[in-house]
């Protein structure tokens, strides 16, 4: 198995900076993933690993080979790198069956066959697709074409697994029991993996440890818990789960929301304007006892929880009630609001 | 009642569309067949026998064939690698060559004959002078009026075919597809091996079919290039029996036709057939913009080669008409003092030019005014109602446009000379009809593509805003379509303007057109007046090409 290190990558495309300084190591065996909106320059970066993309500038290392250095003039093309890879349009050859597909990578290292066969049939095992050898991809489901794909990716014992979005085209109760699907495999194989993604609650699920982008810049390099409680910034606090942002002023001391009595201890090192950020599951509610008055305007019924937006000056502040009843509140009535953890960001 | 009569408008349309089409386009080829087998009072073979026991005719089928696989086989083998390099490489000037590659496309392929002429005849061709004089000869190294010379031009001017078929498929195709068997381990050569070429299979197949059946039905090369030096093939037979004018030569026509129209027809079948299978098709997910291949020190060796190939198919055959054009004599050597504008003078003041030029214009207007209508309705039809039958109409003008020109000519003569209530020989109709049975299908497909990317939606809410039927068609379905409308008028206009084949045989004194009197003129050996025409057609189709890119923005063009 191997270590990716990434160090100090950049990718122009003229004057666009897609990938900006991107810095990280994935220790052997870890789960990493790269998380971020659409052209945020996630998919860049895993293909500057995969070698589809060459780095503008700086080094990457797959185990102790540097498949990529601009200073050295170095660049392993793809076949060289050691690598499986699964893709979001699932790339199965739609002229060859499942079988010569999952064996293709063992028939370039020219795997004699009956050991190819051997080894092709124990990794659609591990898919659960034993049945479907002989079957070609049009005859097979998108959730079982995806499990080839996997196959494939995994079938030569590769020392590292490349996940390019490979969920984003099946159906959400599929997509859910494929995160499992994977996971398991990975455990079994212990192979490092590195996954992209643009659905938080994937990479969160899924990840030892999360890379944010935005724009090009990696935002924030983190255990999933920890990059959900302490967001590095405003855009990640945005990114991952919901938020209310409320402008705020930090004076003598404490932290003050704007045209609110109330404040609160200041813990960030932060002076002047700020915004203050809390999630809306972070927010009690009661009707007549509470630091902060409001106006509850709208309720939304979610079954396992009740969506509310609190009418607080002159901001609109959403909260989220776990298990609450509809009946509880009324449209229009007088509400307090207690928030019970906040977040301080600078104010842009 | 508003839907009921609706309802009966739509069937309506389509009952007078259908009636329209099987009139002009199966009726016309029924009687055809009919007459081919029909002989003596009986149905028999008997004039396929005598025509095929002709050694000239069976010469000129097997000619046909083997022409047409020479013609097929070197277009994919000099496209397939082209497509590539302009598809998927990092080529420099892929724009431009993409251009040029495309252009002999749209450029009257008997125009195209007429340049090679110029260029490699064996006594005065340009090429041929200038190797001479480069390398010494005595001899001119290069005759154009040979089998190869032939297959030659009928290669450059319609391998565009098979480029425009292979890099849609290039296009079209997944990179992640080739992406994965790099990851798997294998080169880029063995992706192309492996991956690529099976892939591109049925579409490599398909363009070279298109290529042959385009060769095959070809009339304009061959006569110009095969004849004079007695190579014969289907086209050209069909035309000198016709022009024998008498019974048992009209006999002999329609068994060749009938049989040219089988293999065209056939092919086509087998080829829609292949491409329709959906085995091939897999799901793709976002686009990825394709991996340009490095060529690396292939580069400029790429880019020469695609240059010189450009230069051949492309600039030289029509830097040479220009050239003939400009020329004082044609016997002094070239040179700036032997260049002027003299030749055009006569031409354009000529009343017999004129006539011709305005007869074309005219034809091709008419035709593609009343074509661009019916392709209207052909593709409401057939894209947007539910009614039984309703791709009947498009299925009709695709046979038309599939049939080779020269059958659908000798299909419309032997039916529209008053046997069958209609005479319309001679007069400008029947030309009309011919160019709207051949080119109106190209006109319904561009319709049709652009009708069914308004979605039914767009007409549901314009209806639930209170607008009637009509009012919908006007407000919201014309404007959203009225690019590719207008597109589809100039896809009839240009070819129907230039056309050769079936213009030659229904043409009568009063009605000449420009690719008759231009055909003429080559085969008087008036090379010059042939080159100041040809400048002149190329000029209008140019034109029309650039108003039809302006309008269609790059999708749509011949």
């Amino acid at each position: 198995m191997a270590q990716v290190r990434i160090e100090h990558v950049f990718k122009r495309f003229g004057s666009v900076t897609a990938v900006n300084d991107f810095n990280l190591v994935v220790e052997d065996g870890e789960f990493v993933s790269i998380l971020g909106p659409s052209g945020c320059g996630k998919t860049t970066t895993l293909r500057m690993i995969a070698g589809f993309e060459r780095a503008t500038e700086g080094e990457i290392y797959i185990g102790d080979k540097c498949v990529s250095s601009s200073r050295k003039n170095t660049f392993l093309p793809p076949e060289k790198r050691d690598i499986g890879m699964v893709f979001q349009s699932y790339a199965v050859w739609p002229h060859m069956t499942v079988l010569d597909n999952v064996g293709y990578p063992l028939k370039i290292q020219k795997v004699p066959k009956e050991e190819r066969v051997k080894r092709v049939k124990e990794m659609l095992g591990l898919v659960h697709l034993e049945e479907y050898a002989e079957r070609y991809p049009h005859q097979l489901s998108g959730g079982q074409q995806q499990r080839v794909a996997l196959a494939r990716a995994l079938v030569a014992r590769p020392g590292l697994l490349l996940l390019d979005e490979p969920l984003s085209n099946l159906d959400a109760k599929l997509r859910e029991s494929m995160r499992f699907e994977i996971l398991a495999l990975q455990k079994e194989l212990g192979i490092t993996v590195v996954y992209v993604t643009h659905d938080q609650a994937e990479a969160m699920a899924m990840s030892n440890r999360v890379v944010v982008m935005s724009k090009g810049l990696v935002q924030q390099i983190g255990e999933p818990h920890d990059i959900y409680s302490n967001p590095a910034n405003k855009m990640v606090a945005d990114f991952i789960g919901l938020v209310n942002f409320l402008p705020g002023e930090v004076a003598d001391g404490r932290i003050r929301i704007a045209g609110m009595a109330t404040s609160f201890p200041n813990t960030s090192n932060l002076t002047g304007e700020v915004t203050i950020a809390v999630r809306p599951e972070n927010i009690t509610l009661s009707k007549d006892n509470g630091t902060m008055p409001g106006m509850l305007t709208h309720r939304f019924y979610l079954g396992d929880s009740v969506d509310y937006r609190v009418q607080v000056g002159e901001e609109l502040v959403r909260v989220i009630v776990k298990g609450a009843d509809l009946k509880q509140f009324k449209d229009g009535e007088k509400v307090f609001l207690d928030f019970e953890k906040i977040l301080v960001f600078d104010k842009e | 009642m508003s839907l009921f009569s609706r309802l009966n408008s739509k069937v309506l349309v389509i009952s007078i569309s259908v009636l329209l089409l099987v009139y002009f386009v199966i009726f016309p080829m029924g009687i055809l067949i009919f007459d081919s087998l029909y002989f003596n009072d009986h149905f028999n073979f008997s004039n396929y026998k005598d025509v095929y026991s002709t050694m000239v005719n069976w010469r000129a089928l097997t000619n046909t064939v083997e022409l047409s696989l020479m013609v097929m086989a070197a277009s994919v083998i000099v496209t397939f690698p082209l497509a590539w390099l302009v598809g998927r490489t990092n080529l420099p000037g892929k724009k431009t060559y993409r251009t040029l590659l495309v252009a002999s496309y749209m450029i009257p392929p008997y125009v195209g004959a007429i340049a090679w002429v110029q260029l490699l005849n064996p006594s005065v061709g340009y090429l041929n002078q200038i190797f001479k004089w480069l390398f010494n000869l005595q001899q001119a190294p290069f005759d154009i009026y040979t089998f190869g010379g032939l297959a030659w031009v009928l290669t450059l001017f319609y391998s565009p075919f098979a480029f425009i078929t292979i890099s849609r498929a290039m296009e079209k195709m997944d990179p992640t597809l080739e992406e994965a068997a790099r990851v798997s381990g294998a080169s880029p050569l063995k992706t192309l091996i492996d991956i690529t070429l099976p892939l591109m299979a049925p579409s490599i197949l398909a363009g070279g079919l298109l290529v042959f059946i385009a060769a095959g039905s070809c009339f304009g090369i061959p006569a110009i290039v095969g004849m004079p030096g007695n190579i014969e093939v289907m086209t050209t037979r069909i035309v000198t029996y016709i022009y024998m004018g008498d019974e048992q030569g009209i006999r002999d026509a329609t068994a060749l036709a009938t049989s040219l129209m089988l293999l065209a027809n056939s092919l086509l079948f087998f080829m829609t057939w292949m491409l329709g299978r959906k085995d091939y098709t897999t799901i793709s997910g976002k686009s990825t913009r394709p991996n340009m291949v490095e060529l690396g020190k292939w580069k400029w060796p790429a880019f020469i080669g695609v240059g010189i190939y450009s230069m051949v198919a492309v600039v030289i055959p029509l830097f040479s008409i220009l050239l003939t054009s400009l020329l004082k004599s044609m016997s002094k050597p070239i040179g700036l003092d032997n260049i002027s504008l003299e030749s055009w003078l006569p031409v354009i003041t000529s009343s017999q030019y004129m006539e011709s030029i305005w007869n074309s214009v005219l034809y091709a207007v008419i035709a593609a005014t009343i074509g661009t209508i019916l392709s209207v309705f052909v593709a409401y039809l057939s894209v947007k109602t539910r009614v039984k039958g309703r791709s009947l109409p498009d299925l009709l003008t695709i046979i038309g446009g599939s049939t080779p020109s020269i059958v659908i000519a000798l299909a419309l003569v032997i039916t529209f000379s008053g046997n069958f209530g209609l005479n319309l020989y001679s007069t400008m109709w029947i030309l009309i009809v011919s160019y709207l049975v051949k080119y109106m299908t190209m006109s319904v497909r561009t319709i049709a593509a652009s009708l069914s990317q308004v979605h039914i939606s767009l007409e549901e809410a314009a209806l639930n805003s209170g607008a009637s039927w009509l009012r919908t068609c006007k407000d919201i379905i014309l404007p959203l379509i009225a690019p590719s409308v207008i597109a589809g008028w100039f896809l009839i206009f240009m070819p129907s303007f230039y056309e050769l084949t079936m213009s030659l045989l229904l043409y009568s004194g009063d009605t000449k057109t420009i690719g008759v009197l231009l055909y003429e003129l080559q085969t008087y050996a008036d090379t010059q007046n042939a080159s100041v025409l040809s400048v002149i057609i190329l000029s209008i189709v140019l034109l029309g090409n650039i108003i039809l890119n302006k309008i269609s923005k790059g999708n749509v063009g011949i």
